[in-house]
């Protein structure tokens, strides 16, 4: 059952990438592979997290997936990998951490007694730093394929061989 | 190559590599991706390229062989409006450009072309956006009555939001009425004792809103070494995410949550 649970999470998250796709105005051949993506992404953080992995490691560890997955997709597709990998990760984004942060940072600003104001700063610390460094772990782990094999495009990761740069 | 171009075929290209990079940054790509297309569009025609980037303009030098400037232009952006289907329309031209040796007039046939493509319906942009935040409060831990009361916040909240920036406002202020709408909705719900579990139907109802791209692609900027852009993005990003939460807060306020 608990297992189901989790599984059942991949479609959230699927769906979720999916909705963000079209409000990004991707092309129809993409969605199906940022909905894979999203599910699969999505569904590593979910079952890190069930071993009660940090949530930091957890969304790197996702996004680092669906960073190698979008090399795939790219050549398969015939689109950027950015394309499949921002959609694919924004169901990802720390958004109740952020509003949490921001309820905090406004609370913090009001007529506040001073054993409130150090239990919501502290609070209010610890969710703004899960944010950053979430979305850290998320830009990181979407372009670590670029970063380790040293290159500018996703198309010199398949052609091996070397093409004269003209001019 | 260079030696053979007329200046005006110059000054075309010089334009079309401005209106390229003003298009993709406005589309949502990071400032490296930007570079590297410019680059090398510009490779293929023997020029070489600089370019500075920064939120709203666009600065570009061309050179030939004998390094001589042979262009310069300047371009101001408009406000940025994510579009995918824009960026890979771009992509796929640079390769054309470089694997099939294209001119100045195909690239400019393909621009124009790549820039009519369609949007998706409005009515399926709003629906799955719908979607997309039913199953964010789904991922918080809200039942089938609060995904239904999200579903309802976030259709609403971003025609609101469509509609305002139709009408021209600040884009953050289009954001806040978003936010307001939205929260608004999903606080009458949880007031009516519709949604039993009230934080993520509440939190949740201005998911859609999120700016991911902005925080996405300045962390990707950081890294990448572009720490200016990648700074003012994420101050964008942090702007949006304070609309955000203001709109949330007005909500609140009115109906004491």
């Amino acid at each position: 059952m608990e297992w189901l649970l989790i599984f059942e999470k991949g479609i959230w998250f699927g769906l979720a990438a999916m909705g963000f796709a079209v409000l990004f105005n991707v092309p129809t051949r993409t969605l199906a592979p940022i909905f894979i993506m999203g599910a699969f992404g999505g569904l590593t953080k979910a079952i890190m997290l069930h071993y009660e992995i940090n949530v930091i490691g957890a969304s790197f560890a996702g996004a680092t997936l669906i960073g190698f997955i979008s090399i795939f997709f790219a050549h398969e597709k015939h689109a950027p990998p950015p394309i499949f990998a921002i959609p694919a990760v924004i169901p990802m984004v720390p958004g109740i951490f952020a509003y949490r942060m921001m309820i905090g940072l406004i609370s913090l600003a009001g007529k506040i007694d001073n054993t409130a104001y150090t239990r919501i700063m502290s609070e209010t610390t610890n969710n703004g730093l899960k944010v950053m460094f979430i979305l850290m772990g998320l830009a990181t782990g979407v372009g670590l394929p670029m970063l380790i094999t040293r290159k500018d495009s996703a198309k010199d990761l398949r052609f091996k061989r070397n093409r004269k740069v003209t001019g | 190559m260079a030696e053979n171009l007329e200046k005006q075929e110059i000054k075309d290209i010089g334009d079309t590599l401005l209106e390229i990079a003003m298009y993709l940054l406005v589309s949502g790509a990071s400032t490296g991706r930007v570079r590297t297309t410019v680059e090398r569009i510009s490779a293929n025609f023997s020029f070489n390229t600089y370019i500075l980037i920064s939120q709203r303009t666009i600065l570009l030098n061309m050179y030939d062989g004998d390094n001589d400037c042979v262009f310069n232009g300047l371009k101001r952006t408009p406000p940025h409006h994510v579009n995918f289907t824009m960026i890979s329309g771009i992509s796929r031209l640079s390769w054309f450009v470089v694997n099939e040796d294209w001119g100045i007039g195909k690239i400019k046939e393909e621009l124009a072309r790549v820039k009519q493509l369609a949007h998706y319906p409005r009515l399926v942009t709003l629906v799955l956006t719908g979607l997309a935040g039913a199953a964010f409060c789904r991922l918080a831990g809200g039942g089938p009555l609060e995904m239904g009361v999200v579903f309802i916040a976030s259709t609403i909240g971003l025609f609101i939001r469509q509609e305002t920036t139709k009408l021209n406002f600040n884009p953050y202020l289009c954001i806040y009425f978003a936010a307001f709408t939205a929260s608004m909705i999903a606080a009458g719900f949880i007031k009516l004792d519709v949604a039993k579990i009230h934080e993520p139907a509440f939190a949740t109802s201005v998911l859609f809103l999120i700016p991911g791209v902005p925080l996405i692609n300045a962390f990707s900027d950081l890294i990448d070494g572009n720490l200016n852009n990648g700074l003012i993005r994420g101050i964008n990003g942090f702007i949006i995410s304070f609309t955000i939460a203001l709109g949330l807060l007005t909500s609140m306020a009115i109906l004491h949550i």
